[in-house]
């Protein structure tokens, strides 16, 4: 108890301690695994609340795929536990599971119609045939599939194999969805309308998913929470704007879209910039003084000013040289060169380690919006003061 | 100029290729013709008398192919030559599923050994397996000197075709069913299985049915194979008539005894069914597994 209450923030919760009147349909926890001598998953927790869908972000090889195939039962995990409602499960047989998968390429059974398709967990659960058909025919019409009933997968679409997989899974009530990179067959207009969809028809089912991804855009979309995997350990567990805007991990930051890291070193509420620019520490941090600390802030986050003016935002970097000035329809797209400024106080330091040559090449990415751009408008060479609306501080 | 000669070019090629096209068919064909087509369309040319007087001095028209056929020996050597190929060929799709469904499944220690030793029966000429068959089986053999006491014996029996006629189209089922199986996505299983399928039933409801094609055409490959076999039948039936005469057996004893029409009649028959069935296999192919 008394280590969790000194716990320092930063650090990455692994598992969130589930709130009282919470109730988890899907835990995780300690999950392991290794095939061969590469250890694909380490100790891997998160749980799933009642009708939530959590995403599972990663790279390839990250032990997204891994993870699925050991809460759905297809292998065996080396430790850790899996718990589905009350239910341990992570010694039971993937048929005993009651789960529903849907599979990267939809896996629908070539030689059997899209009813039979749908209607196959029934049929194996040998539910009666007139039963059957009243189930299959109400899922066929809440995925819109009814005319296509007749057809076989082969003479369907990408998108409509998707919901013929959903309809299939949905089937026999699964306690849990498990969406295998569903998504990345299909073109990407009809990925965003199915994704809506999907999530509409989640929430109303109140079926918890829990999804995989390598595309930080559907995370971010189809998440309740979103889980970043990264080499078979758990980077961070949250909400996609926690995760988004408060990201624990360096990981974390630049994997969930664009992201400035700067390394510098902090100090007495200042961090001095490997090229001596500095600014105030938002908040009291939990760092040592003098430590080597990482500082993470998006494109989005930095306010640009002429170089003779005050910045208005709340932090201030300095000033820089814009390098490139791209134009991408609701916003423009800045590469920014931070040129090096003499700070005179005290924070050249040897302790701190801070590189004392003024030749630092730091190039910045900065986005602004239409509206931004059309007030100051900036071209290759121009000179400006790099102002930060908000940043974030990580150990180096 | 430049103008007529863009123009004359593609049609000039269009030529060539028209005139490719006649000659590689007509290659082809002429040939197959004292290759393969000749040699068949006689079978049917002396059979249906056709040849009257030409050659042999035998053939005597299409009433006496008629009654060559449906002799009582004629008849039992076709009978035998069907229910033996049928049965070899039973065994042997039911073998070459297990093995295919266990070799594209698991990887074990010399697996690969059991790969050649399982494809090692087509390359074996067909006396040298009936010999084997007849060293393991025969009285005194390896195995058949257990059976001598027991008063029942394999050899001259037709147990004995049947288990040469295994032995030579041992690895072709197996040979067309591992490929379609091997190509065979492991997630249909996976599907199945977590919509509460046991093993069995993702393989009776999933698998089985995506290897139809493979399956049907591994199956009539055995039994064309099977029912045309002669090298090791002749070694292990001991080729009594109207009781291990089986249809190539009667075509050969009838043509060594001088009967040319009554051997004529059967291998009309026998081209016929291997017509038929290389017709199906290729049908079955472009229906089943586009």
């Amino acid at each position: 108890m008394a280590r969790e209450m000194v716990a320092p923030l930063h650090e990455t919760r692994a598992w969130v301690e589930p709130e009282p009147e919470r109730r988890e349909s899907l835990v995780v926890r300690g999950l392991s695994k290794v095939f061969g001598f590469e250890q694909v998953l380490d100790n891997v927790s998160f749980s799933i609340g009642e009708g939530e869908s959590l995403v599972l972000l990663g790279p390839s090889g990250s032990g997204k795929s891994t993870t699925l195939r050991l809460i759905a039962g297809l292998e065996t995990p080396d430790r850790g536990e899996i718990f589905m409602r009350d239910r341990q499960i992570e010694h039971l047989r993937a048929r005993e599971r009651n789960v529903g998968v849907i599979f990267q390429n939809y896996a629908l059974f070539p030689r059997m119609t899209v009813a039979e398709n749908i209607g196959f967990g029934l049929r194996i659960r040998r539910v009666k045939k007139k039963k059957r058909r009243e189930v299959v025919d109400r899922l066929l019409d809440l995925t819109g599939l009814a005319d296509q009933r007749d057809k076989y997968p082969s003479q369907i679409s990408g998108g409509q194999q998707q919901r013929v997989a959903i309809a299939r899974a949905l089937a026999y009530e699964p306690e849990l969805l498990l969406f295998d990179e569903s998504f990345s067959a299909l073109d990407p207009q009809t990925r965003v309308g199915l994704r809506r969809e999907i999530r509409a028809l989640l929430k109303k089912l109140r079926v918890p998913a829990l999804f995989i991804t390598h595309d930080q855009q559907e995370a971010m979309e189809l998440g309740d929470q979103i889980a970043i995997l990264n080499r078979g350990r758990l980077e961070q567990v949250g909400t996609p704007d926690e995760v988004y805007n408060d990201p624990q991990t360096e990981f974390v930051a630049t994997f969930l879209g664009a992201a400035n890291v700067v390394e510098g070193c902090w100090r007495d509420g200042f961090i001095a910039l490997d090229c001596e620019q500095c600014l105030a520490a938002p908040r009291p941090m939990p760092h040592q003084v003098m430590e080597r600390v990482k500082m993470v802030f998006r494109p989005e986050d930095i306010s640009l000013g002429a170089p003779t003016g005050l910045v208005e935002t709340p932090y201030h970097l300095g000033r820089g040289q814009v390098i490139d000035v791209s134009f991408a329809g609701a916003s423009e797209s800045l590469m920014i060169k931070l040129l090096p400024r003499g700070y005179t106080g005290q924070l050249s330091n040897a302790q701190c380690q801070t590189s004392s040559d003024n030749s630092c090449n730091l190039v910045i990415k900065v986005v602004r919006t239409k509206w931004e751009a059309r007030k100051l408008r900036l071209a290759p060479g121009a000179l400006v003061s790099v102002g930060l609306r908000s940043y974030k501080i990580l150990r180096g | 100029m430049a103008q007529g000669k863009t123009a004359a070019f593609p049609r000039q090629r269009d030529n060539r290729a028209d005139l490719t096209r006649p000659i590689g068919i007509g290659f082809v064909l002429v040939a197959m013709m004292p290759l393969v087509i000749l040699p068949l369309a006689s079978i049917f040319y002396y059979g249906l008398g056709f040849g009257q007087g030409i050659t042999f001095g035998f053939t005597q028209g299409p009433l006496h192919f008629w009654n060559a056929l449906t002799g009582p020996a004629a008849l039992f050597s076709l009978k035998l030559s069907l229910t033996t190929s049928s049965v070899a060929t039973l065994c042997n799709v039911i073998f070459g599923l297990i093995a295919a469904y266990v070799m594209s499944k698991y990887d074990f220690k010399g697996s690969s050994a059991l790969m050649i030793i399982i494809s090692l029966p087509t390359a074996i000429p067909t006396a040298v397996a009936g010999f084997a068959l007849l060293l393991l089986w025969g009285r005194t053999g390896l195995l058949g000197q257990y059976l001598e006491p027991t008063d029942y014996q394999i050899m001259y029996t037709t147990a004995a075709i049947i288990l040469a006629n295994i032995f030579v189209t041992f690895p072709l089922a197996f040979g067309v069913i591992k490929p379609a199986l091997d190509n065979l996505d492991t997630s249909y299983e996976d599907a199945a299985e977590t919509m509460g399928a046991s093993r069995w039933q993702a393989f009776r409801f999933v698998v089985l049915p995506s290897l139809r094609g493979a399956i049907i055409t591994g199956a009539l490959l055995t039994f064309a194979r099977s029912i045309g076999e002669f090298g090791s039948t002749i070694m292990v039936s001991g080729n009594l008539k109207m009781q291990t005469q089986t249809a190539p057996l009667y075509i050969y004893t009838k043509f060594n005894a001088g009967d040319v029409e009554g051997a004529n009649a059967i291998a009309a028959v026998l081209a016929v069914i291997s017509f038929a069935i290389f017709s199906l296999i290729i049908f079955t192919r472009k229906r089943l597994e586009k």
